[in-house]
């Protein structure tokens, strides 16, 4: 290949995506909507937002998005929950960890609408009455972070470990929760931690 | 990001209709207008880096309560194409019976990715070539057929050395399709007309002239099922790669062994990290039928399975390395207790 | 107490859990993107996909019709913005390559468009239909391309003063009776911090806030007004959490006043989110980086002949390198030693700090080579290092203050099991794994800069620090509050800190591992200024010695059986005798050593750093001695790291717990860097190809098994008031050489190139 003073651009031809969008086949926008739903538009500008409601930490909650909304922006964008974090965005650091139906995700290729009628749990939703999660106390016994950015993903996906009975010794835990990057690398801490917290997870 | 129109599919029936509405003749699958979403793992990954362009998503993901159940039987075992890699990894009847099966899929991704990715996706995922998820690269002929391969001379440690052509050298990154292939499995297929099935080893094309076509679904079509014939209790997923955990595999290995008194009375090799297409070794494998096993015969298996192997600049340790891989494969599968 | 809070031994502080631990395990700790701002606008980047010439055209017709587009900022309509000098020539920037200037584009990634849209998805695709017409010149990429060029560090850099040498190398490395040359390359490494590049910024009239993970508040401020033109009391920079920095927050880069210029224009908030991939290019790395090592030795394995060649990559207008020789011409007696550092210019960006910048790259070639020297002597490793330990620096002869190296190598070795070593490579093994033992030194200069604190005490004990530091996930929250807590007698639980505004007093970089050291001084000097102020107020001047005054602490627990002069101070009485309500103090401290002018560049954001090397009759700098244990699969050849022990001595530890996570994830770094991290570089057009997390790899949690921090007891009282040496750049520095000297002994090979992949590894 040679850069010798040649001509480039950037992107590529999107003619090939001119024919055939969402026509009159294709049902509503709304996740809620089936095709039986008769008040549904035949074809509506995809830019334009939808209505969509998330059911988070136990609440729900009334949002209009552009449909290419993740549940990881949709959470810090639109609802003020900053405690996910987005570290790469395309589900190769797990900062976003979420639960969603008590398992654990990245949110951040997860779409908002997709979400839609799924119980969403985030490190806001953990500690009750101000009172620390377990495994969040645990993380704190054990020093099991620094600078703090993947602490929340950590805790979800830990919590979620403990939970799928993959807690049972360091080799699993480390296996386990391998999906949460921590580049100030607590990891021999998130270990310890998780095995803190375990036990009592169980209990509970 | 472009903008695109969502709807949830509630039956596989208008699932299969809106992602035929939204298809153009011309287009190959991975150009779809309509594309599914299940997990989403690389579809919005795709989308986020401008790669994939879908004006439609058919988001099948209700289509589970039919198509995700995992049905081991004596015969054979049944996988919906909705079933979960993590659920599928964790079944006791699959690790006992499949463990090739289990271990592709407990050593993919990470746990949250599991959770999310379906064991369709996985299988229908594309690869980690560098240049194709760039695009401000013009030259992929897996993008723009014609455009060249930027690859091909580039930075290609991650690349094949086997099934490629000179338009392409993408690896096909997964590890389950791995264990599909090796076990002879079939894949059932939900379109327009109904249902049909093909050997899952026909599912996915070496790129030759065409890189842009990378399987035989057609648009409109969705992978429904698995089926894998019969169990394999002897059997072992390797995969070897520069970080313990999290990674695409560098070399993979899903090996499958009859062994009765001794003797080999069926085989099976399938590779991964080193071709374009989940790779089954048959030339291989036929010299281990009817053998007593030894460490040369695993020499001469694994000289076999790369016979054809061509390295470029970065990835050529890959010959030597996936047939290491494919020994220690099979030293493992000969050795293993099987639990009963 | 848990593993993570170990004892404190003499000189250390209590281990206690960090002051802002309930912030970050529930997700109240607001890092720069979690900022809120008032109805933002959102902006995307636009990177340039060649390495070298110019835009000749945008079309940005799609880009504009996309619902929600406000704005597309290119060279040719961007706001004017002002130069700012490389840091190192008394600037802010990490780069004086200057995006959007013009239409040249001198690096790959380079910021080429802002695309401005009310939402992030709108900006996003918007930016994705942008198109750019380019005229493409070939680059130089790096080492060996054609079209770069090489001269001395010396003369172009104005950081790298001198090349160190002393004696005669020639002749002694001729007349030597074991001799050793050996070549070593490390790779561009990036520092991939968990958080994102992200910058918002807002204006309120004249004013500017920028909330962007900064390791250097004071710096950026200052910089980001001299690029607007604007008076540097307009800007204020907050970032109260920071999500990683390892250096790559420790200059400004480019973006950050160009959002301001745009934000400024629009009249809104913007915030910018950039991807991954563009921080790849959008702030700096690591340079990769060659050597050449010569040694020799007598028979006795004393070194008589030392010499350090190192080239390093840097872009075309900057000549930044790291110099590492500075630090490894004196770690070792040798009395003649030679050394030399060339840069190499190509057509990327500017390279800049990251975690033990000269040290990690420079003593990988010297602790590999002293590895391979003491194989050629026929000599334990460690030994090698006793014979050539030292207390004075060879070039200038100059005393260090401290130094534990050998005790360091003498308690990692016994906690290791160095005993259990069969010295002969290839002679361990477990089923399908080889092992491999190897240990290194490690060393960092101690390194202090000026530093101001304010400290507001209450009537009740509550006690507040202000200090524009930067909590980058060292613990620096935590260690300021203990010092503050100490110096006042009050309860721990009383003390907050406030840290990483520019509003606050002035703190230095947070870089180069002086933050403790510098900070902590400052606070106690200023809690000094407190007690001095309660203890005139309530004593006759006489009835307590300076000493006393200097040693008793204040308490509110009045203590009636103690004697006078050890009797703690009542705060209350103290309080009511000054007729007071607060006690404030603000004061400016600066450590030996500091130029003149210190105080008046600390306001302005240049940090005077001082210490190491360059003190005037003394030489300062931590220890510590590393030992790994490798695995190497027969089959796969997978290298994995399943044990690792470092021993180091860092003068006082102000928090065992903290001391120890750091020090623990700098291992794990140095095993990173060994084995995992490289930014490939495609050498055809000078671009990186590897820009995400899931290619440019990072270790995973089931990559680190055992890894033992044992803290020294150490006490200096030469280096500055807090006796503290910096712990954050200590431990990664040697573990590339242990590694690499433990795969040699794993297999018999010696791998001189980083990082060490299953593919280097021969059958």
């Amino acid at each position: 290949m040679s850069e010798n003073s040649s001509s480039r651009r950037s992107g590529f031809d999107r003619r090939a995506f001119v024919a055939g969008v969402a026509g009159s086949a294709l049902v509503p926008l709304t996740a809620r909507a089936v095709a039986q739903d008769a008040k549904a538009p035949a074809a509506q500008d995809p830019a334009l937002p939808v209505d969509v409601t998330l059911r988070v930490n136990g609440k729900d909650k009334r949002l209009q998005l552009d449909a290419r909304t993740t549940v990881l922006d949709a959470l810090r964008e639109h609802l003020k929950l900053t405690g996910s974090k987005k570290g790469c965005d395309h589900g190769q650091c797990g900062a976003c960890t979420v639960l969603i139906d008590d398992r654990r995700v990245v949110s951040c290729l997860t779409l908002a609408l997709a979400a839609e009628g799924q119980e969403i749990t985030t490190i806001e939703g953990l500690a009750t009455n101000d009172r620390l999660h377990p495994m969040q106390q645990a993380f704190i016994d054990n020093d099991a972070f620094q600078c703090g950015y993947c602490t929340p993903g950590q805790i979800m996906s830990a919590l979620a470990c403990v939970k799928e009975g993959h807690a049972g010794s360091d080799a699993d835990i480390r296996e386990y929760m391998s999906g949460n990057i921590c580049r100030c690398a607590a990891y021999p801490n998130i270990v310890a931690a998780v095995k803190q917290a375990a036990p009592e997870i169980m209990k509970g | 990001m472009r903008p695109f129109s969502y709807q949830r599919a509630s039956d596989p029936d208008m699932a299969v209709r809106a992602l035929s509405a939204a298809a153009a003749a011309s287009n190959p699958l991975t150009k779809a207008a309509a594309q599914p979403l299940a997990g989403g793992t690389t579809l919005i990954d795709l989308m986020k880096l401008d790669v994939m362009r879908p004006a439609a998503i058919v988001d099948i993901n209700s289509l589970a309560q039919g198509w995700s159940a995992i049905e081991p039987g004596s015969e054979a075992l049944r996988l919906g194409a909705l079933a979960k890699m993590s659920d599928v990894a964790a079944h006791a009847e699959i690790e006992r019976n499949y463990p090739v099966i289990a271990n592709s899929l407990k050593l993919a991704a990470s746990a949250q990715l599991r959770n999310m990715a379906t064991l369709a996706g996985n299988v229908m995922q594309r690869t980690r070539c560098s240049y194709f998820r760039d695009v401000s690269y013009e030259n992929c002929n897996k993008r723009n057929p014609g455009s060249g391969c930027a690859a091909m001379d580039g930075v290609n440690r991650m690349h094949a050395v086997l099934g490629t052509s000179d338009q392409c050298v993408a690896t096909y990154p997964g590890d389950f399709a791995q264990a599909l292939v090796a076990l002879d499995a079939m894949v059932e297929i939900t379109g327009k007309a109904g249902t049909r099935s093909m050997p899952f080893a026909q599912l996915h094309k070496t790129p030759g002239n065409t890189p842009d076509i990378e399987t035989m679904l057609q648009p409109g079509e969705l992978i429904s099922a698995f089926s894998v014939p019969g169990q394999w209790p002897r059997s072992v997923y390797l995969k070897a790669r520069d970080r313990q955990s999290y990674e695409f595999a560098l070399s993979s290995a899903a090996v499958a062994l009859d062994v009765q008194g001794g003797t080999i009375r069926d085989a099976r090799v399938a590779l991964g990290g080193v071709a374009t297409v989940p790779w089954r070794a048959r030339e291989a494998e036929a010299l281990l039928k009817g053998q007593k096993f030894d460490d040369g015969l695993a020499q001469r298996v694994a000289d076999a399975a790369f016979a054809d192997a061509k390295g470029r600049q970065h990835n050529g340790f890959k010959i030597a390395l996936g047939k290491r891989v494919v020994m220690r494969a099979l030293q493992q599968a000969v050795t293993m207790e099987i639990r009963s | 107490m848990t593993a993570a809070a170990p004892e404190p031994k003499a000189n250390m502080g209590q281990p206690v859990p960090r002051y802002d631990a309930a912030s970050k395990v529930t997700g109240r700790a607001t890092y720069a993107s979690d900022m809120p701002l008032d109805n933002p606008a959102h902006a995307f980047l636009v990177t340039s996909a060649i390495a070298k010439g110019r835009v000749d055209s945008f079309d940005l017709d799609d880009a504009r019709a996309v619902r929600g587009v406000i704005d597309i900022v290119t060279h040719e309509n961007a706001p004017k913005l002002k130069e700012s000098k490389l840091f190192s020539n008394g600037g802010y920037a990490g780069t004086t390559i200057q995006p959007l200037k013009s239409a040249d584009i001198a690096h790959d990634g380079q910021i080429i468009a802002v695309v401005i849209a009310e939402s992030y998805e709108a900006a996003r695709e918007a930016a994705n239909r942008v198109k750019v017409s380019y005229t493409a010149v070939a680059p130089s990429a790096s080492f060996g391309s054609p079209g770069t060029t090489t001269a001395a560090a010396k003369g172009q850099n104005a950081q790298f003063k001198e090349d160190p040498q002393v004696g005669d190398f020639a002749r002694a490395f001729d007349e030597a009776e074991v001799k050793l040359t050996a070549s070593y390359d490390t790779p561009p490494q990036h520092h991939n911090p968990m958080e994102l590049f992200t910058t918002s910024c807002a204006w309120m009239g004249d004013n500017l806030v920028i909330y962007e993970g900064s390791q250097y508040v004071y710096g950026l401020k200052n910089g980001v007004a001299e690029q607007l033109g604007i008076d540097a009391d307009k800007v204020r920079v907050v970032n109260p959490y920071v999500g990683g920095g390892f250096g790559s927050r420790g200059s400004m880069t480019p973006r950050t006043a160009i959002i301001a210029g745009i934000a400024k224009r629009l009249n809104r908030p913007i915030k910018l989110v950039p991807t991954r991939d563009q921080g790849f290019t959008i702030t700096t790395h690591r340079a990769e980086t060659r050597h050449e090592i010569r040694l020799g030795a007598s028979r006795d394995g004393k070194l008589v002949a030392l010499r350090h060649e190192g080239a390093e990559v840097s872009s075309r207008p900057d000549a930044y390198c790291v110099g590492g020789t500075k630090t490894t011409t004196r770690l070792y007696a040798c009395p003649n030693v030679a050394s030399l550092v060339s840069i190499v210019r190509a057509d990327r960006n500017t390279p800049g700090f990251m975690r033990s910048p000269p040290e990690v790259p420079y003593l990988f070639a010297l602790e590999s080579a002293m590895d391979e020297l003491a194989v050629k002597l026929n000599m334990d490793p460690v030994e090698l290092r006793r014979i050539n330990d030292t207390t004075v620096e060879p070039i200038g002869g100059k005393p260090y203050t401290s130094r534990s190296l050998m005790a360091c190598f003498d308690e990692a070795a016994k906690a290791f099991g160095w005993s259990q070593r069969s010295p002969q490579p290839k002679s361990m093994s477990d089923g399908d794994w080889l092992i491999g033992y190897g240990c290194a030194a490690t060393c960092y200069p101690t390194q202090m800069a000026p530093s101001a604190a304010r400290v507001r005490l209450q009537r009740d004990g509550r006690t507040r620090v202000e200090i524009a530091g930067h909590e980058i996930g060292t613990g620096a929250y935590t260690v300021i509050a203990q010092t503050a807590a100490e110096r006042l007698g009050v309860p721990l639980d009383k003390v907050a800190v406030f840290l990483g505004d520019s509003e606050l007093p002035p703190a230095p970089v947070a870089g180069g591992s002086n933050s403790t050291a510098s900070t902590c001084s400052a606070v106690m000097m200023v809690c000094d200024q407190i007690r001095q102020r309660l203890f005139k107020a309530v004593m006759p001047s006489d009835s307590l010695t300076d000493k006393a005054k200097e040693t008793v602490g204040l308490s509110q627990a009045p203590s009636t059986q103690a004697a006078k002069s050890d009797r703690p101070l009542d705060i209350e009485k103290a309080f009511d005798a000054l007729g007071a309500g607060v006690v404030e103090e603000y004061g400016e401290w600066k450590p030996e050593g500091a130029p003149l002018d210190s105080f008046k560049a600390m306001h302005s954001g240049h940090a005077r750093i001082v210490g190491g090397h360059a003190m005037k009759d003394k030489i300062a700098y931590a220890f510590g001695a590393e030992f790994v244990e490798v695995r190497i699969n027969r089959f796969t050849h997978e290298i994995r790291c399943p044990r690792l022990v470092g021993a180091f001595a860092a003068g006082r530890i102000m928090n065992p717990r903290t001391a120890r996570s750091q020090l623990m994830g700098g291992l794990i770094w140095g095993m990173s860097s060994a084995l995992l991290e490289a930014t490939e570089i495609d050498q055809r057009n000078a671009r990186y190809v590897n820009d995400n997390l899931a290619d440019y790899l990072v270790p995973v949690n089931a990559d680190v098994a055992g890894v033992e921090v044992i803290l020294l007891s150490e006490q200096d009282d030469h280096i500055n008031p807090a006796g503290a040496k910096g712990l954050g750049e200590l431990a990664n520095v040697g573990t590339n050489a242990a590694i690499c000297n433990a795969i040699y002994h794993a297999t018999g090979q010696r791998i001189r190139k980083l990082p060490v992949r299953l593919e280097n590894i021969e059958a």
